[in-house]
């Protein structure tokens, strides 16, 4: 399973601001893809995957203020389930 | 050939720093170093064979990127791992940081923010050795970058005219930031640059522990025989980016690859240990088992300690309230 959070990167916010999931409940994902758009103050960022997998669920809406570090979803493995 | 017990130590520690680093750079992206940290992933045997050749009287500075070279020293990793996440019970009570890990009670001098400043510290070092009339050396570690640095070579200059006990190891990674340091090298031969200052110098594979821990030791003696500064070009790689999380498009993935699989200072070491039947694969277990632990303990530490309180904010800040202290 990989938990799939915004990474703090140098001095940002404490805060980011979720813009768009790009990736539904059950989609598969490729690594490197793209699965949301997050604002910074200073720009926007897509979060990526490592790894390949299927999405879980999103643990916050589109349109919140979610914190930097907190995962925001799962990308499941062969033969994982989300609990 | 390095007896057994040497060659474990030398094991457990590179593994011991890899796993710190491993650790670190998950916090750091989870937002929980504040201010960032430079990961050494790759450049252990520089650090292990180091400062395995030297002896506690001897003093060292460090660079930003300082992590392998104070857990090398022996610092403890819970005052580490507590600095980076700035807590009161770090080495530095929290002000500093990830570049700021130092432990006087080793004659460890630490970590600087300052491009070539750990050069000038063991400089400064050297000469207190020189004028005490000390039996031991000063270390200064520096990056590639420091090579294009004035304040490198006012310092060796010194050392060299003043024939000052003062070890120089570049922990070559072959890049500053982005920049490829044969671009922005005139000549490209740092050993050729340091030679040219009426010093010894020579390069060396950094990726080897007993090349490095053989090549310190013996320009510790050369200096201890009073031949003067020695410099050590130790050629290494960074496995990660420059800075955590930075995405780096500026090394191609064959390079990066090459030197994780066929360059690995631990794995090389791993392999050349078993081939000389000098450890057991369960002993290998036990190492890497020990240092998760250790390492884990060191989060458990950092996360329950408290940060420091607002107001001792002043404290420290001048040379009055560190004399107030003594
Ligand atoms: C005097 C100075 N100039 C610039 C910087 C910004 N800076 C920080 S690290 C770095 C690159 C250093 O590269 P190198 O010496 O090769 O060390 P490495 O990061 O590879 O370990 C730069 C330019 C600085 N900290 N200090
Ligand atoms: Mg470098």
């Amino acid at each position: 399973m990989e938990e799939i959070f915004v990474p703090a990167l140098g001095v940002s916010a404490e805060n980011v601001y979720l813009q768009k999931w790009l990736k539904a409940p059950g989609d598969a994902v490729q690594p490197g893809e793209a699965i949301a758009i997050v604002e910074t103050d200073k720009a926007e960022l897509e979060i990526t995957s490592n790894t390949a997998g299927i999405m879980g669920k999103h643990l916050f809406n589109e349109d919140t203020d979610v914190a930097v570090g907190i995962t925001i979803c799962v990308l499941l493995h062969e033969g994982e389930t989300e609990n | 050939m390095t007896e057994p017990g040497q060659a474990k130590d030398f094991l457990s520690q590179m593994i011991l720093i890899r796993e710190f680093e491993t650790i670190a750079e998950g916090l750091t992206l989870r937002g929980k170093v504040p201010g960032g940290m430079h990961n050494s992933s790759g450049q252990e045997a520089v650090a292990v064979g180091v400062m395995a050749a030297l002896k506690d009287e001897d003093a060292i500075a460090s660079t930003h990127r300082s992590h392998h070279h104070s857990i090398a020293r022996g610092m403890s990793t819970q005052s580490m791992m507590a600095e980076l996440f700035t807590k009161s019970t770090g080495c530095s009570r929290g002000r500093g940081g990830s570049m700021h890990l130092v432990d006087l009670s080793r004659n460890y001098f630490g970590g600087n923010g300052i491009v070539g400043a750990g050069v000038s510290i063991a400089m400064g070092l050297a000469l207190g050795i020189h004028i005490l009339k000390k039996n031991s050396i000063a270390v200064g570690f520096m990056g590639d970058g420091a090579i294009n640095t004035g304040r490198t070579w006012e310092s060796i200059n010194m050392a060299v005219i003043w024939n000052l006990p003062l070890l120089i190891v570049i922990d070559n990674n072959q890049y500053a930031v982005e920049t490829f340091m044969d671009r922005v090298t005139g000549g490209k031969d740092f050993v050729a640059r340091a030679k040219s200052f009426g010093m010894s110098a020579e390069v060396i594979d950094g990726q080897n522990v007993e090349e490095v821990y053989e090549a310190t030791a013996r320009a510790r003696e050369r200096i201890l025989a009073g031949e003067g500064p020695q410099l050590i070009n130790a050629v290494t790689y960074r496995y990660f980016g420059h800075n955590v999380g930075e995405v780096g498009k500026y090394r191609t993935q064959e390079e990066i690859s090459d030197w994780k699989s066929n360059k690995d200072p631990i794995d090389n070491w791993i392999s050349n240990l078993l081939a000389k039947k000098m450890i057991t694969e369960d002993e290998i277990s036990e190492i890497r088992e020990n240092a998760k632990l250790e390492i884990g303990k060191a989060v458990e530490f950092a996360e329950a300690s408290p940060f420091p309180d607002t107001n001792t904010v002043a404290d420290d800040v001048d040379s009055g309230s560190l004399l107030r202290q003594l």
